[in-house]
Order: structure tokens, then C-alpha cells, then sequence
């Protein structure tokens, strides 16, 4: 086999990834770590480190564009952050440490996968959008710090203005996701986007605007844990980038024209076989099951 | 359209992020593309191929004999394209940093405070494989 096939295989893959991306709502960062894992030959190390500078680009791809608009908001961001940054380095660094110490380390982060993405397909399910959620009230961390933003609406032709709560509960969440971001290489919208919609009251574009600009902050300060270990092959990573970034404008098109929900649910159900083959596999490496082939 | 007041910390993050996006794209991708091209780099696409399966740490052991501790694999060998499109993705990963150093110089007080603890965390994540190497870690 020429050595061009698998990554030919992974730009036409990723294009795929990114044209379902937008018409399905599901996230490509999300579906690009579990499927590859369970499709391609490469080691989850070098997956995880892809995925990661593939999240990373889509997000500063568009953060910019969205913070001018006044929809993505430091104002929120910073406090976040301040723990996510930590958090987020730390998974990087335990994952990458569990594939190196061990020598079955690659299986149980393939494991870990299958159930993180696992949960992933719940929150995706189970999850509900709120366009203008109303805060009563708002917390004292957010009062101290000003927490406020305006963004113009063209659908309603009026300024909204928008203020958020709750952030003693958020920030916690947001440690949570941001180690999974690290460990896994994974994007974060599937759970930045419903904390900062539903619990602490931001507007749905204001809460995938703002989950952006989140992750560019998390998937940078973890990818220099990658690129000191020697996770980040270009072979590897060009193909992803390029043709999720091609797919992405094809997608983004024909979200436009149409968006039916079906595609949403073949999504979901093909993350949830690979989250059923990543476990498979790593189960069958460990030697607890047969291998497939 | 309806004119809105952005916050001059979000502005200034903006312009910062897009213009270092570009740029990291383009010297991410043109020398990516050319290595998988031409297929000769500090490390060949043959040997890639052969030990993309390995962890990280057999990885480099199988195709160049070495630990990879730090930047210095791809900094002191950037005459090869795969390591050349390495520096577009530093450039990436420095995005965020240089735009929320942008935004500290128009932010408040207390935004200020903040960002300076983003800013030390952000560089410390950087440093810090260079002082565990040290370490002899």
C-alpha cells in the first residue's frame, strides 16, 4: 500500500466530517478524535494531538469575527479560563503519561473515550437550547466583574442586552470540561455551549460565541503539551486541518438551504457505534474480548 | 444594520487573533503541504507510515533514536518542511496568548488582575517542559 493511502483516506474523511458538522449541530472536533480511533491505524497519541490543533483552528477561525460583533465576550471568558488553562494542560499531560507508562496505556484511553463520548451522546440528547433565557438575578462574582454584553439581533432589528449568573457553578463545570478537552484532544462545544446557555443565562449565540473563544484559550495552552512531547505529526494533522476547514465551508452552505433533523440523529447514532467499537477495542488489546480483525 | 459598542478588550483581542490565525494557517499549511508532496522531511513519510502506530515516546525512539523533551526536535531542524509547518502551529497556539495580552492593555482594573493570571498561566504552560527537562525529568 502507498504511503499517501491513509492520510488520502483521513482528508476525504475530515471533509466529510466537516461538511456534516453544520447541518447536523454536532460538533467535528467530537466525532474526528472517537472515529478516527476507531477506524484508522494511527496511535490515539497523534490522534488526540490532531483533533486538538483541528478544535483549535476551527475555533480561531471564527472567534474573531463573532467577539467584533459583540457575540463572543472576554468579560465572560476571563474567569473561566483562569481554571480551565489548568485544567486543560493537566488532562494533556495525564493522558500523554498514560499512553507512555504504560504499556497498555493506549488501551485505556481508547476505553475512556468510548465512555466519555458516551456521555457526550446524552448531554447531545438530552440538552435544550433557550434563544433569550431570562436572568432574575444576577451572582455576586459576575456583579463585581461588570458581566455584561450587547450584540445587534437582525432577526428581532433591535439591540439585545444580556447579562449572566450562576458563576460559582459554571466555573467548576467549566475545570470538568476542560480536562476532557485536554485528555482527549476533543472539542468542547457539546458542553461549554449547554452551561453557558442554561445555567448561566447567556443567549444561545451569545453561549456558542463565547464557547469559541473558550476554546481557543483551553486547546492552545494544552497543545504545547503536545507539540513538547512530539504528539503533533503533520502528516497527520495537514489532512485533518485542510479538509475539515474545506468541508466546513461546503457544510456551512448547505446548513442554509437545509438543515434536517435526521442528519442530527444518523450523527448521533454513528458516535454512539464508535463509542461502542472504542471500547470493543480497547477491551479486546487488554484481552478481555476477541479482536475483530 | 444597527451600530453596537464592543467592549475595546474584545476589539483588541479580535484583531490580535485573526491576524496571527492567518498567519499561522498559511506557514502551517504551504509547508505542509509541500512535505507531503515531496515526502522528504526530518522525518520521511515512509517512516512515518511505518510507526504511526507506536506511542508518542516509541514513536521517536524508532524513527530518530531520541526523547522528545521540549521544542528543540522541530526548533533546530526547521531546513525540513514538516518541522517548518510546526511553526504555524506554534504560531496557532500562540494566538490566544498574544490577543488576551492585547485586551489587557485597554481592560480595567480588575479585568487586568485576571488576564495578568491567564497570562502567567498561559506562559508557564509553555515553559514548562524546558525547566522539567532541566529537572531531568
Amino acid at each position: 500500500m502507498d504511503w499517501w493511502f491513509w492520510p488520502a483516506c483521513l482528508f476525504v474523511f475530515t471533509l466529510v466530517i466537516g461538511i456534516i458538522a453544520p447541518i447536523s449541530g454536532v460538533g467535528g472536533g467530537v466525532l474526528f478524535v472517537p472515529l478516527t480511533t476507531a477506524f484508522f491505524p494511527f496511535h490515539v497519541d497523534f490522534i488526540r494531538g490532531a483533533g486538538l490543533i483541528m478544535a483549535l483552528t476551527s475555533a480561531l477561525s471564527s472567534a474573531p469575527h463573532l467577539t467584533k460583533k459583540g457575540l463572543a465576550n472576554i468579560r465572560i471568558m476571563a474567569p473561566i479560563v483562569i481554571v480551565s488553562i489548568v485544567t486543560s494542560i493537566l488532562g494533556g499531560f495525564i493522558g500523554l503519561w498514560i499512553t507512555s507508562a504504560f504499556p497498555e496505556g493506549k488501551y485505556y484511553i481508547t476505553i475512556l473515550l468510548g465512555v466519555v463520548l458516551f456521555l457526550i451522546f446524552i448531554v447531545m440528547m438530552t440538552s435544550k437550547r433557550v434563544e433569550f433565557p431570562e436572568v432574575k438575578r444576577v451572582d455576586s462574582i459576575s456583579e463585581k466583574l461588570g458581566i455584561k454584553g450587547a450584540w445587534y439581533e437582525p432577526t428581532l432589528d433591535r439591540v439585545v442586552e444580556y447579562r449572566v449568573t450562576n458563576m460559582k457553578i459554571a466555573i467548576p463545570a467549566f475545570a470538568g470540561v476542560g480536562f476532557i478537552a485536554g485528555m482527549f484532544g476533543l472539542g468542547a462545544g457539546w458542553a461549554n455551549v449547554p452551561v453557558l446557555n442554561l445555567v448561566m443565562g447567556a443567549p444561545i449565540k451569545v453561549a456558542t460565541s463565547t464557547s469559541m473563544m473558550i476554546i481557543t484559550v483551553n486547546d492552545a495552552a494544552a497543545a504545547w503539551v503536545y507539540l513538547s512531547k512530539g504528539a503533533i505529526l503533520p502528516m497527520i494533522v495537514i489532512p485533518s486541518v485542510v479538509g475539515i476547514t474545506i468541508g466546513a465551508r461546503i457544510g456551512a452552505k448547505l446548513a442554509v438551504v437545509a438543515r434536517p433533523r435526521i442528519v442530527k440523529y444518523v450523527v448521533l447514532a454513528v458516535m454512539l457505534l464508535a463509542a461502542v467499537l472504542d471500547i470493543y477495542k480497547g477491551l479486546a488489546g487488554l484481552g478481555y474480548v476477541p479482536k475483530m480483525f | 444594520m444597527k451600530e453596537v459598542k464592543v467592549d475595546p478588550m474584545n476589539t483588541s483581542f479580535a484583531k490580535t487573533m485573526e491576524i496571527l490565525t492567518y498567519l499561522g494557517l498559511v506557514l502551517m499549511i504551504v509547508p505542509g503541504v509541500a512535505y507531503l508532496v515531496m515526502g522528504v522531511g526530518y522525518v520521511s513519510t515512509e517512516d512515518v507510515v511505518k510507526n504511526w502506530g507506536k506511542s508518542t515516546k516509541e514513536f521517536w525512539k524508532s524513527t530518530k533514536g531520541i526523547e522528545i523533551h521540549g521544542y528543540s526536535w522541530f526548533l533546530n531542524n526547521l531546513s525540513y518542511f514538516d518541522c517548518l509547518s510546526v511553526i504555524g502551529i506554534v504560531i496557532l497556539a500562540v494566538a490566544p496568548l498574544a490577543s488576551v495580552v492585547a485586551s489587557t492593555v485597554r481592560a480595567d482594573a480588575k479585568y487586568k488582575i485576571l488576564l495578568l493570571i491567564v497570562i502567567v498561566e498561559f506562559v508557564v504552560a509553555i515553559v514548562r517542559p524546558l525547566f522539567m527537562y532541566v529537572a531531568g525529568h
